[in-house]
């Protein structure tokens, strides 16, 4: 099997994609143990249109192991990082991807994956459960981590009036449809 | 049939309360016994030995709760239906050299066919209970019985039929007539091997019957909850609990009717009242060892099988060895 | 013939599971038709409150994701913080977080065996191998002061040192595993009963494997090729040669069954005794920490700018942090991936097809750690009005339920 080095991989997803869906690339090496063996992770900051098509070129290199998708609220918009790694099964081979795609608030769509990695299952409906996301052509199924009966329209793990009321030092993401300040005083 | 006086009938009655009392406590006892040896070769310390006693008192004082979707006649019935026949088996088997209770009215016959009793009234009562787990055990219980029967009614045809070769004029399928003559003193050497594959078959029908490891697929704890007993509580569990310490009694004690029915006290040529407490004795001692090895011990090196696999080793290598055992004893005697 | 099915739950709570989750299965006679999988009674918001906390706090809240892996969070969690921070650590912290981490593989297996065979009914062997466990415990709290949520951890290296005088005591417990495994392997390998319960029992194949992206045991037992200690060394397993261990290497073949997944976890058990006695052996002098002073280490933390990921190779699977810190006292982003997580979807194709009495060693032979997040906002039915519940309200409840039940 042919390895493919990182920046040969950088420049693969730059000619093979639009130029300008990369929208930022960073190439990290870190070092580890006595003999500084090291290994490489890459980032790709991409356009959400070419999502899929990033990751179909991916399973043209390697059947990539989804590890999850972060996500995180950064007022405009959302970030979703997609952990991938590709190379597994071989001594120092293995590459870590992570594909970034940041999301506005008011178009918060993403392709499913599923169809590509069926077992991308789980962290998209994490996604679409806790950020809010509507994941495009995943089926519609009850909540898997927050309560079947939980509130539609709440999402915890955003930093906005949709978000819950954290009940903690620094109240910056305060929603305030869920419960008033005054009540909250009541309640301590 | 003899005429039987009042007094007969009281004595019997008496009898039959005594050994449903003495049936139950040392069941109970035995039980504990059972766990405490259990645990140590487990290398745990164990409940004490009266554990058996506490857990019926206690559950003797606890709601007994009827699920919403259960028939509660059928269900609250089939703990009291289990436990009195297994009471009655232990009438119609000999303690020692005691006779039993009801010699006479029954044989060997009966007592297998009172052996499903129990067995029926918990797969009723689990249908009962309206809960699908109940009724997953239920019926695997019911495959168990069907599973079980033949290499049983093999092992008691064969004695039998030993039996009716060697004295045609006894009533060969009584249980005195059979504990009076052992199987060992009559067959010749193949008999002999025949009789011990009899043996065998016995002990892997014991603990299928009585439901323990490795063949407890109707309760398996850690797939069904319990399984036919996960509705029970209370006062009902409490019975099945009874019935399950009198039933250990009965398998074992009818091993050993069937094949140990040999006492001691001619030996130590004692007569008369001590004799009767020295062979009683030499019993209990007798369905302990019997009980530690089909079931205490059985239990702990093994894991549980699956109903399937329950139902094939019935079938298939149990039944074998215990027609091969039939064949021997048939060809010791033909040979012979 | 028409299918009657009917289903049976199993979960949130049933002997068999050690943890909460529900599984809804349609069944036809003995055989299951159908899955259904409904996690998330666990989830207690872990990363939220994460997202409120400074990172050496965070350490202690990673440890406490579960107490099996409590080795493995912290793990992750600062290699991914080193990662964003640019922090690099000591050699000699490297290896003594190897040598705790892979202490904690050796309990964390032998956890496993004894909660199999119990999932099989052979109670015995359960009380026998957790007896065995106990050996690495008293060793682990011997070197770190506590039996399980060691606490060894800290951005930059680790807490405690590990003497010249404390290496002896290493030993001993590794020669008293080296002693008992042949008796384990014995036992799980060779008996006749576990044989039958075990074996083509739960086959996931390769394909299915990566497909729902499995991890660890699950996938190598599967014959995927995947360790993070082989794949991407990190610490001191870039000195080592660690190999994944996949069923071939005993048997000559792959079968994917639970009895492969047996065969995988006791091998690594041997693996983790060598990869510690190879540690022992090169640990190199030096340092254990790359900044003491923990005041020091928050305003350097606190001035940090970056992401990165850390991932470590738990007793479990890949278990795998992201941190994004923002120059801020908390971190921005904190994901936390259990290797659970992704060995759910497997249960999928393990389990259809088999038998009810399958479920409970099906469902235990992944080694599930469900751990996750919030439940404390609840909806009333009544009158749609969100609200959350503090203790108050809660006991409040409590006391009302015990009137209602106690007349």
């Amino acid at each position: 099997m042919e390895y493919m080095k990182p920046d040969e991989i950088v420049e693969l997803f730059k000619k093979r994609l639009n130029k300008s869906t990369i929208i930022d690339s960073r190439i990290e090496t870190k070092t580890a143990g006595l003999t500084k063996s090291s290994y490489n992770v890459i980032w790709l900051k991409i356009n959400p249109e070419d999502l899929k098509n990033a990751v179909k070129l991916l399973s043209t290199i390697h059947f990539p192991h989804l590890a999850i998708i972060s996500g995180n609220d950064m007022g405009e918009e959302i970030e979703l990082i997609y952990h991938f790694s590709i190379y597994y099964g071989a001594r120092f081979k293995e590459i870590s991807i992570d594909l970034s795609i940041h999301l506005p608030k008011k178009d918060l769509r993403i392709p499913t994956i599923t169809d590509l990695i069926p077992g991308a299952q789980v962290t998209e409906r994490e996604m679409k459960e806790m950020m809010g996301i509507t994941v495009e052509g995943l089926p519609e199924l009850p909540n898997l981590f927050l309560p079947k009966d939980f509130a539609k329209d709440t999402h915890p793990f955003r930093r906005d009036e949709k978000g819950i009321y954290p009940l903690s030092k620094n109240g910056n993401y305060v929603g305030n449809n869920i419960i008033r300040k005054e009540e909250v005083k009541k309640i301590e | 049939m003899t005429s039987i006086s009042l007094f007969e009938i009281l004595v019997k009655i008496i009898g039959a309360i005594v050994i449903a009392f003495l049936g139950i406590v040392i069941g109970l006892f035995y039980k504990g016994i059972d766990r405490k040896l259990a645990a140590r070769m487990q290398a745990r310390v164990g409940p004490p030995i009266r554990q058996p006693f506490l857990d019926f008192f206690k559950l003797m004082i606890k709601e007994n709760i009827v699920p919403e979707n259960a028939v509660p006649w059928i269900f609250n019935g089939a703990p009291i239906m289990t436990l009195v026949s297994s009471i009655t088996i232990l009438l119609y088997l000999p303690v020692g050299n005691i006779p039993p209770i009801l010699s006479g009215y029954g044989d060997i016959v009966l007592i297998i066919y009172l052996l499903t009793l129990p067995a029926i009234g918990m797969v009723v009562g689990g249908f009962a209970s309206g809960s699908p787990y109940a009724n997953i055990g239920a019926q695997r219980e019911m495959v168990m019985m069907m599973s079980y029967e033949l290499p049983l009614v093999t092992a008691v045809i064969a004695l039998g039929w030993k039996l009716s070769q060697v004295y045609p004029q006894l009533n060969v399928f009584s249980l005195v007539a059979i504990n009076a003559n052992p199987i060992w003193g009559l067959v010749g050497p193949l008999g002999f091997i025949g009789a011990i594959l009899l043996f065998i078959t016995l002990a892997a029908v014991t603990p299928g019957e009585l439901s323990k490891i490795p063949f407890d697929a109707p309760e398996a704890e850690t797939e069904l909850a319990g399984g036919i007993l996960v509705e029970y509580s209370g006062r009902n569990l409490a019975l099945f609990g009874l019935t399950d310490a009198v039933k250990t009694i009965v398998m074992t004690s009818l091993t050993v009717a069937l094949f140990f029915p040999y006492g001691i006290s001619h030996l130590l040529a004692f007569n008369g009242a001590f004799a009767l407490i020295v062979d009683t004795l030499f019993f209990l001692v007798k369905i302990f060892l019997v009980m530690f090895f089909e079931v205490t011990f059985i239990r702990v090196a093994v894991a549980r099988l699956k109903i399937d696999q329950v139902s094939f080793a019935y079938w298939i290598p149990v039944s074998i060895i215990g027609l091969l055992g039939l064949m021997l004893i048939v060809l010791d005697t033909i040979i012979v | 013939m028409s299918k009657e099915t009917y289903s049976i739950p199993i979960g949130p709570v049933h002997p068999s599971l050690k943890e909460p989750v529900t599984f809804n299965f349609e069944i036809y006679g003995e055989h299951i038709e159908n899955v259904n999988l409904a996690p998330g009674d666990n989830h207690r918001g872990i990363e939220f409150m994460g997202m409120q906390r400074n990172l050496i706090q965070i350490i202690y809240l990673a440890e406490r994701i579960c107490g099996i892996c409590s080795a493995s969070h912290p793990f992750a969690f600062c290699r991914a913080v080193e990662n964003a921070a640019g922090i690099e650590i000591p050699e000699r912290a490297q290896y003594i977080r190897v040598i705790i981490a892979e202490l904690e593989r050796i309990h964390s297996h032998i956890l496993w065996a004894g909660v199999a065979a119990h999932e099989l009914g052979f109670d015995s062997v359960l009380y026998l191998s957790w007896r065995a466990r106990e050996e690495v415990l008293d060793l682990l709290e011997y070197l770190t002061g506590n039996r399980i949520n060691y606490g060894i951890f800290m951005v930059g290296g680790v807490r405690r040192d590990i003497s010249e005088e404390q290496i002896p005591r290493i030993r001993k417990t590794l020669g008293y595993y080296k002693d008992i495994y042949s008796k384990i392997e014995d036992i799980f390998l060779n008996d006749p009963t576990i044989a039958l319960r075990t074996k083509n029992v739960g086959v996931l194949t390769k394909e299915d494997a990566l497909n729902f992206c499995a991890v660890g045991p699950t996938a190598r037992a599967s014959g995927v090729k995947k360790d993070i200690r082989q794949d991407q060394p990190y610490s001191a397993y870039a000195d080592l040669e660690v190999k994944a261990i996949t069923p071939d290497v005993l048997t000559g073949v792959v079968n994917g069954d639970v009895y492969d997944r047996i065969i995988v976890r006791l091998l690594e058990l041997v693996q983790s005794i060598q990869i510690i006695e190879q540690c022992l052996e090169n640990m190199p002098a030096g340092e254990i920490i790359a900044e003491k002073k923990l005041v020091k280490l928050l305003n350097q933390l606190k001035k940090a700018k970056g992401e990165g990921i850390g991932r470590h190779e738990a007793p479990r699977g890949e278990c795998i942090h992201y941190v994004k810190l923002n120059e801020s006292e908390f971190p921005e982003v904190w994901k936390a991936r259990a290797p659970t997580y992704n060995n759910l979807m497997s249960w999928v194709p393990m389990l259809l097809g088999q038998q009810i009495a399958d479920i409970p060693i099906v469902i235990a032979s992944i080694d599930p750690c469900i751990a996750c997040m919030d439940r404390v906002t609840i909806l009333n039915k009544d009158n749609g009005q969100k609200k959350v519940l503090t203790k108050k309200d809660l006991h409040e409840l409590s006391v009302q339920k015990t009137r209602r039940i106690t007349p």
